[in-house]
Formats: C-alpha cells, sequence, structure tokens
C-alpha cells in the first residue's frame, strides 16, 4: 500500500513537471521543471525496484544532462528568446487532439482488457542476487555485442559534437557579420 | 510482491509521452525542443521499467540503459547544433532557420 502511494505521488509530481516543460515561457525555468521531472522518473524506478536504472538516470540525466542544458543556456544570449512568442499557438492546438486521441486509444485498449502474461522467470534470481548483479550479468553476456555498439555510439557522437561545435571559420561559410 | 499494476506504469508513461509530443509541437525556442524530446524518451523508461515491474524480468531495464546512453548522446549533439546554428545565424528560434544552404 506504501508503495502505491510513493509510486502516485513521484507520478504526480513528474506529470506537474512535465506540464510545467510545455507551459513555462522562460528557458531557465523550463530546465528546472526538467531536472524535477527528471528526479520524480527516478523515484518511479526505485519504486519499481529498478536501483540501477535508478541511480543511473539521477547520475547521468539529473545531474550531467541537465547541468550540459543549463550551461548552454547561460553560453548562448537569449535576449531575443524572452522578447517573443515561446510557443507556436495553432500548431499546438493542433497536436493537442492528436495526443488526446493517443490517451483514447490508451483507454480503448485497457477497456477491452488486453493483459500481458506474466511470467516472473527471474524473480527467483532478483531475490537472491539482487537487481545490479542480476542486471549486469545479462548486460555482459547477451546484450554484449550491443553494449559494445552503444560505446562505439558514444565515440561518434562525441567527435560529431566537438567537430559540429568548435571555433573554426574554415568548416562553414559563414556570411553573418 | 506486485503491489502497482502495470497499467499505472503504462498510464503515466503514456501522458509523459504525450506532454513531450505536445512539447515537441507546440515549442519555439531549440533548447525547449530538445527537453521536450528528453521528457518523452523518460516515458519509454517508465514503461520498460514497468513492465519488468510486472514481469519479474531485467531485459528492460538493459534497454533503458542503452536509452539513458544514447540520449545522452543526443543531448551532446543536439546542443552542438544548436550553439553551431546561433553562433552562424544568430536565430534560436525553430521557424526562423528556413534556408538550406548557410
Amino acid at each position: 500500500m506504501g508503495s502505491v502511494l510513493i509510486f502516485g505521488l513521484f507520478s504526480f509530481l513528474a506529470i506537474a513537471s512535465g506540464i510545467g516543460i510545455i507551459l513555462l515561457r522562460n528557458p531557465i525555468y523550463v530546465v528546472v521543471a526538467l531536472l524535477s521531472s527528471l528526479i520524480a522518473v527516478a523515484g518511479i524506478f526505485f519504486v519499481a525496484g529498478a536501483e540501477l536504472v535508478g541511480a543511473l538516470q539521477l547520475l547521468i540525466y539529473a545531474v550531467a544532462i541537465a547541468v550540459f542544458y543549463i550551461v548552454v543556456i547561460s553560453a548562448v544570449p537569449w535576449e531575443k528568446a524572452k522578447k517573443t512568442e515561446s510557443h507556436y499557438r495553432f500548431e499546438g492546438t493542433i497536436s493537442l487532439p492528436i495526443v488526446l486521441l493517443l490517451y483514447a486509444e490508451m483507454i480503448l485498449v485497457f477497456a477491452l482488457g488486453v493483459k500481458a502474461s506474466p511470467e516472473g522467470k527471474f524473480r527467483a534470481f532478483i531475490e537472491k542476487l539482487g537487481n545490479t548483479e542480476v542486471v549486469g550479468a545479462i548486460l555482459f553476456s547477451k546484450y554484449f555485442l550491443a553494449f559494445e555498439v552503444v560505446s562505439l555510439v558514444l565515440l561518434i557522437g562525441m567527435i560529431g559534437a566537438v567537430l559540429i561545435g568548435r571555433k573554426e571559420s574554415q568548416t562553414y561559410e559563414d556570411d553573418t557579420p | 510482491m506486485k503491489t502497482i499494476p502495470l497499467e499505472a506504469f503504462l498510464v503515466v508513461s503514456m501522458v509523459l509521452f504525450g506532454l513531450g509530443v505536445i512539447g515537441i509541437a507546440a515549442r519555439r525556442n531549440l533548447i525547449t525542443i530538445l527537453m521536450s524530446l528528453e521528457l518523452a524518451l523518460n516515458a519509454v523508461n517508465i514503461a520498460l521499467v514497468g513492465a519488468d515491474y510486472y514481469l519479474g524480468s531485467v531485459h528492460g531495464q538493459i534497454f533503458a540503459l542503452f536509452i539513458i546512453a544514447l540520449a545522452a548522446t543526443e543531448a551532446a549533439v543536439g546542443l552542438g547544433i544548436i550553439i553551431a546554428i546561433f553562433r552562424l545565424k544568430r536565430v534560436e528560434s525553430s521557424d526562423e532557420i528556413r534556408e538550406l544552404r548557410g
């Protein structure tokens, strides 16, 4: 019963922060709302028993990525963004019924009574060994190739970010004064 | 052990994903578009971890780890592109980028 209560609290916090992300005007406030939403999602992970994913969510998302966004926002002068409109009102109004249709579809699926089949094959191992150990054992045996490919993707992304973000006028045709 | 139903995870995930989609469509600032994208990725992670909690498995958590790693890459490259666009064109709104050739 207590876990349901904590889950509801974190879900409410996540959804309220999500509404803040799409409605707030100032980019700094949006970053703070994103940070709150990420921490609430990490709380949902902890309630669901995924300690490793929750800890990595806190470490990578809530620390690294959020600080990265704050650094970029403070490095770029955004005076113009505050003067102009912060939303597309027409496009937002159009996308709202599409998303509501998505929600109606979800309600329909649950009303038709679609259920996943419970398996519980790993539950005994998880209870015996602990979540992190099981995740590590499967990650480094069954998904080892995917793990290596992700490391390559991270390397390529790092090289790409350095190449795109560097200051060199020969790379781009810079017409602006 | 299973006190929270799977449907609760899926509902939270779907609501957050819808909010992210609205943010991507309705936001004008480039950085806030990227932040809405992060929200949508997080919603997918909630669905995967919730299915794991229901099934008693860990495969969804492994995919959530992959999604977190790829989201970090996406944030780095996307913010690099935004800074390059800002440095070259001095724009920060997505409707001011009209030309293909800079």
